[in-house]
């Protein structure tokens, strides 16, 4: 279950997003040209004429600059001082958290947090990993197959699966809550509890009705005469969808990806109701559970070792994560 | 033809999921022998406590060669118990606290160890009274064990450090509340502390009522009525007020969970908190307290009817354990958690280990039996006791003169819930109605008493 | 939605179907495609919908067997006096939210649509919180609440000679904290949602208000605003879809308290569910994730019908 992306929405909605607003073409933009062409729009609000003119450029400036300072005050700062406080022995951060390094800094904080015993959260890093890994696995398969049936293949009942698909977007996730968690703890036709398997965490994840609703859009935009001219070649539905619908879905395949990846990074509440065994536990859920267990100067570097890792996957794929929160994000509650 | 068979492959990978999944039933055991899953130490225990429980393991499997434990990292909290027990993934031993057995043995959920533990030697010394927590109609269903009385854990090193002598620590409120200032004026710490969250607020409040006397539920004529709003407790809420309204030596952190009390407690936060006298252990395993700035006294006793909180936990077996793996856990519980009191050379062996992994040795308890066997079990252990004796000697000789009061018995964990928040608003709205808010927590908790079938 | 699937068919109109002409029509292949989706969605979706309504009028903690008890849940639910102020604390925590979080990125989109070099800075900074993943943040943000003179917060309103504030030890300013910490969790994404819209507006719309004299204030209310109108009110209702179902903040900085002043719906959800050892209260607490389900859809109907016209013109 991705808390993130089934809300209660009511049909106008995604058809603002999907196609009358911004972010439907704005997708197309992206996906049909590269992302540099993408971020510079012809003009702005502000011509060029006005930007000649000096009491725009005596204000904006400064509004520039200033909003500049505050970005790097929120966006840097927290951060900032988690990498200093990961490395500051606990009492000098409890007596004077803004000093920097008053006694020196230690840097065996940041070993003892990912390898000590009790601590460990390499095992659980590994974890998270994993839950990322096979929750995007079971989505993409779900959402490419699914979308596939729905779009190309369009059997008769594909109508109706396809309402039902979509009609779960209207559902918040609280609802299924109680009752998904009872289906883990007794799946059908299983003997055995999903519970504490990575299964309770990756089956869930694929049935997002956002991913369907991405990829049968996408999958209904590629030219049906594609399909018809390898059909008289003598491909069959498996041949079609392996050789040649999934090599044209990269774009949307990208972003599903990176929606199940990130989201199965953040979920909390529910890893932490079916994964109750350290070894099998994400950080998100391990983290909160050994807050007041370890000293505060480890578990301060255990933080900064989970953000670490995303941050810097951030800056690398800096484009493609920005452009995706610029599409998905506004059809995520 | 090799895309189409990769797609094949691809679709029905579920089907092979749910395949693999259906594998994995429990494998059969090979002749005689019997594999239980016990419950080990809390998540986040030290490397020490954990080398220190493994090495009690294999002497129990060297003494019992037909059994092999499988210990497995347990904590007893509301949540994550009622998710065990419903997905069937709690051990074959484990424990609860006193105040949740026996709703969960009149829902049938746990195992009747009656016939088993009946042929312990022990079986008929007992203290009827704490027995009775695991038991109905004759039947036993649990074993109490590790008894703990409320006391105050105060930091020596802190006493000393603001003037005050460590080996007299306060015995009454006022005592407390003029110590407490102290510390807080001179080292700017908290002076006392209470706990606030996760039921705790609750239980510390009990335990505070119980020494001035008060009661949170009285049962008359088979029925029971809450009585929060008892003098008793609205004097003590009052107190709390008083010290964080008037002193300010209270601190500023008034969402403490029990590991969150015990953290700030091991970082030097505050000097003094209520707590149970068991709590030495965990310090140790893990906050790093060294038992030589660690004291601990009984909770001032005050006005009639006063007593001192006392509460434990039941070793219990699993509902669906077979006759045998049931007889293979009360072998298991009888080893682990009773001999050190009743049998000189395991309780010599678990000390021996507990001291090896710098464990610590003499934390005050209650007896399960009597007070004589329980100074009898000490005597054996005498010379590995590492809990400096006088630093624990205020609780030790205070405990015998006081009345033993049990927790309340009945929706004790919604009790204690709501009086949580009662204890937040005293210690976070100065003019918060104490009585209003415990009339309210009457209604609730009533309620939830009277919609009970038994 | 029914538009969105193309409503052509492709196979071609069969007088007799029969299970013969069903395989040889492919009928096999397309259903071995749809499994995965039928299988995942039947028993991880559509199933636990059906078993919340169920359930929600049946008393049941699976160690007793579930019995019909008819309303009797949802009667208890508006009988308990925490869930009114849950309700109460879950509408502040919405209305904070937005009055935090709705202004500033927008202010902030516009602002930076205008930046002429090292733009991808500004992005980068603006999205850096949202990467941060939202445990971490929460337990980081719960350290720089210490409401000691020693907190990080305090220290720092210490230096401009501000007294030590109680931050989320005091129930009045425990929700303000909560949220101050969502929005900054948040906003990074609802800029960069801004920012692709203001790309997106025709550049011409600009050039021909420009003919007409407009000024950047004008061209802002007449240009920009109107052409962001639909984006904004679609993230404005998801937004109160998304702080409606808060969970994350209370529950792991302040677990609801001081004194019940930052519990709220899914919180209540949760704890009737979970926090009982017999196994909890599921009737109950399908019950309230039902009220909150059935309020959310209402108001999102009423929301799209009050805004249509304005939306549309």
């Amino acid at each position: 279950m991705t808390t993130q992306t089934t809300t209660a929405v009511a049909p106008e909605v995604l058809s603002a997003t999907g196609s009358a607003a911004a972010p439907a073409r704005q997708r197309r933009r992206f996906l049909a040209r590269g992302p540099k062409e993408a971020d510079a729009p012809d003009r702005g609000i502000v011509s060029a004429a006005d930007w000649h003119r000096r009491s725009v450029k005596a204000s904006l400036r400064p509004a520039h600059i200033l909003l500049l300072v505050l970005l790097v005050i929120a966006g840097l700062g927290p951060l900032l001082w988690l990498m200093k406080s990961a490395i500051t022995p606990t009492q000098d951060t409890l007596t004077n958290p803004m000093a920097l390094f008053p006694n020196g800094a230690d840097w065996s904080t940041l070993s003892t947090a990912w390898n000590d015993p009790s601590v460990g959260i390499g095992q659980q890093f590994l974890n998270t990993l994993w839950v990322a890994t096979g929750s995007w696995g079971v989505q993409l398969l779900v959402a490419t197959t699914g979308g596939y049936a729905l779009a190309i293949l369009r059997p008769k009942y594909g109508k109706i699966v396809n309402g039902l698909v979509l009609g779960t977007l209207f559902v918040p996730a609280v609802v299924l809550l109680v009752p998904l968690y009872l289906v883990v703890l007794h799946p059908p036709l299983l003997q055995t509890s999903l519970l504490n398997t990575f299964w309770a965490v990756w089956l869930p994840a694929g049935a997002n009705a956002f991913n369907i609703l991405l990829v049968t859009r996408f999958f209904n935009s590629l030219p049906r005469e594609i399909f018809e001219a390898a059909r008289t070649d003598g491909a069959g539905p498996f041949r079609l969808f392996w050789s040649i619908v999934l090599p044209m879905s990269k774009p949307i395949l990208g972003v599903v990806s990176v929606f199940a990846i990130i989201n199965a990074w953040k979920d909390y509440l529910w890893p932490s109701l079916v994964l109750h065994d350290p070894v099998v536990q994400p950080l998100s859920v391990r983290l909160p559970l050994i807050q007041s267990q370890i000293q505060l100067d480890v578990f301060l570097a255990a933080l900064a070792i989970s953000t670490i890792i995303p941050i810097l996957l951030f800056l690398v794929f800096q484009g493609m994560f920005l452009r995706s929160a610029g599409l998905g994000g506004a059809v995520k509650g | 033809m090799k895309s189409p068979r990769k797609a094949v492959i691809a679709t029905v990978a579920i089907g092979a999921v749910l395949a693999a999944l259906t594998g994995c039933s429990p494998a059969a055991a090979p002749d005689g022998k019997i594999t239980i899953t016990v419950a080990s130490l809390i998540p986040g225990s030290s490397k020490d406590a954990f080398a220190a429980f493994y090495a009690r393991v294999q002497q129990f499997e060297k003494a019992h060669k037909n059994i092999t434990l499988k210990p497995v990292e347990y904590q007893w909290t509301g949540p994550t118990f009622a998710s065990q027990l419903a997905g069937g993934t709690l051990p074959d031993v484990f424990n609860v606290p006193f105040t949740d057995s026996q709703s969960l043995l009149q829902a049938g959920q746990l195992a009747d160890i009656t016939a088993d533990v009946k042929k312990l030697p022990y079986a008929s010394k007992f203290n009827q009274n704490l027995l009775q927590v695991a038991s109905k109609d004759g039947k036993i269903y649990g074993i109490p064990y590790g008894p703990y009385g409320y006391g105050i854990s105060y930091n020596r090193a802190l006493f000393t450090k603001a003037g005050l002598d460590p080996n007299k620590p306060p015995t009454t409120w006022d005592e407390v509340r003029a110590d407490a200032k102290i510390i807080s004026d001179k080292l700017h710490i908290a002076g006392f502390m209470q706990f606030t969250s996760g039921n705790t607020g609750g239980w510390a409040l009990t335990a505070e009522t119980y020494s001035r006397g008060g009661r949170m539920e009285t049962v008359s004529g088979g029925k029971t009525t809450v009585t929060t709003d008892n003098p008793q407790t609205i004097a003590s809420l009052q107190y709390l007020h008083d010290l964080r309204w008037v002193d300010n030596s209270v601190g500023s952190n008034f969402l403490l969970d029990w590991s969150g009390m015990n953290q700030y407690f091991g970082a030097g936060q505050t000097a003094m908190y209520p707590s149970g006298s068991d709590v030495l252990t965990s310090l140790v395993q893990q906050n790093n307290v060294d038992p030589k700035d660690y004291g601990l006294t009984v909770l001032p006793t005050e006005g009639a009817d006063s007593g001192i909180l006392a509460g434990g936990n039941v070793a219990t077996v699993n509902v669906k354990a077979s006759a045998e793996e049931k007889a293979a856990a009360v072998q298991w519980i009888d080893f682990y958690y009773m001999q050190k009191l009743t049998n000189q050379a395991q309780s010599v062996a678990d000390a021996k280990i507990l001291v090896g992994a710098k464990q610590p040795v003499g934390v005050p308890q209650l007896p399960i039996f009597d007070q004589k066997t329980l100074d009898t079990s000490l005597g054996w252990i005498d010379q590995y006791i590492n809990v400096p004796k006088a630093n624990v000697a205020p609780f030790q000789d205070g405990v015998f003169k006081l009345t033993i009061v049990p927790e309340p018995a009945r929706h004790t964990q919604e009790l204690y819930a709501a009086l949580d928040s009662v204890v937040q608003a005293v210690l976070t709205d100065k003019n918060a109605d104490i009585t209003a808010l415990l009339q309210g927590v009457n209604k609730k908790v009533q309620a939830l008493v009277d919609a009970d079938t038994y | 939605m029914s538009s969105t699937v193309s409503s052509a068919t492709r196979a071609p109109v069969r007088d007799r179907r029969t299970p013969l002409t069903w395989l040889k029509g492919g009928g096999l292949t397309n259903l071995l495609f749809m499994v995965p989706l039928l299988v995942i969605f039947g028993v991880f979706s559509w199933t636990p919908i059906v078993q919340a309504v169920v359930m929600s009028v049946q008393h049941t903690n699976l160690v007793t067997t579930p019995e019909f008890v008819g309303f009797a849940n949802f009667v208890h639910v508006f009988n308990d006096p925490t869930f009114y102020t849950a309700v109460q604390n879950t509408g502040y925590f919405a209305l904070l939210a937005l009055v935090f979080g709705f202004p500033a990125p927008l202010i902030a989109a516009v602002l930076m649509s205008e930046v002429r070099r090292a733009k991808g800075l500004f992005s980068a900074l603006a999205y850096l919180p949202v990467v941060v993943p939202p445990v971490v943040a929460v337990l980081l943000w719960k350290f720089f609440y210490d409401a000691s003179p020693h907190g990080v917060f305090n220290t720092i309103l210490s230096w401009v000679g501000i007294p030590p504030q109680p931050w989320i030890q005091s129930a009045t300013t425990a929700m303000p904290s909560l949220v101050l910490e969502a929005t900054w969790a948040a906003a990074g994404g609802t800029i960069i949602i801004y920012l692709a819209a203001l790309t997106s507006v025709a550049p011409e719309l600009y050039d021909a208000a420009e003919v007409d004299g407009a000024g950047i204030w004008r061209k802002i209310w007449h240009v920009t605003l109107p052409q962001l109108r639909p984006i904004l009110l679609v993230t404005l209702i998801l937004q109160i879809i998304g702080t409606s179902q808060v969970f994350l903040e209370p529950f792991l900085i302040t677990g609801g308290g001081p004194a019940n002043s930052t519990i709220t719906i899914l919180q209540l959800i949760y704890s009737y569910a979970f926090q009982n050892s017999l196994g909890g209260n599921y009737g109950e607490a399908t019950a309230l994730s039902l009220l909150l389900a059935a309020f959310l859809a209402v108001l999102s109907f009423v929301y799209f019908r009050a805004t249509k016209a304005w939306s549309d013109n």
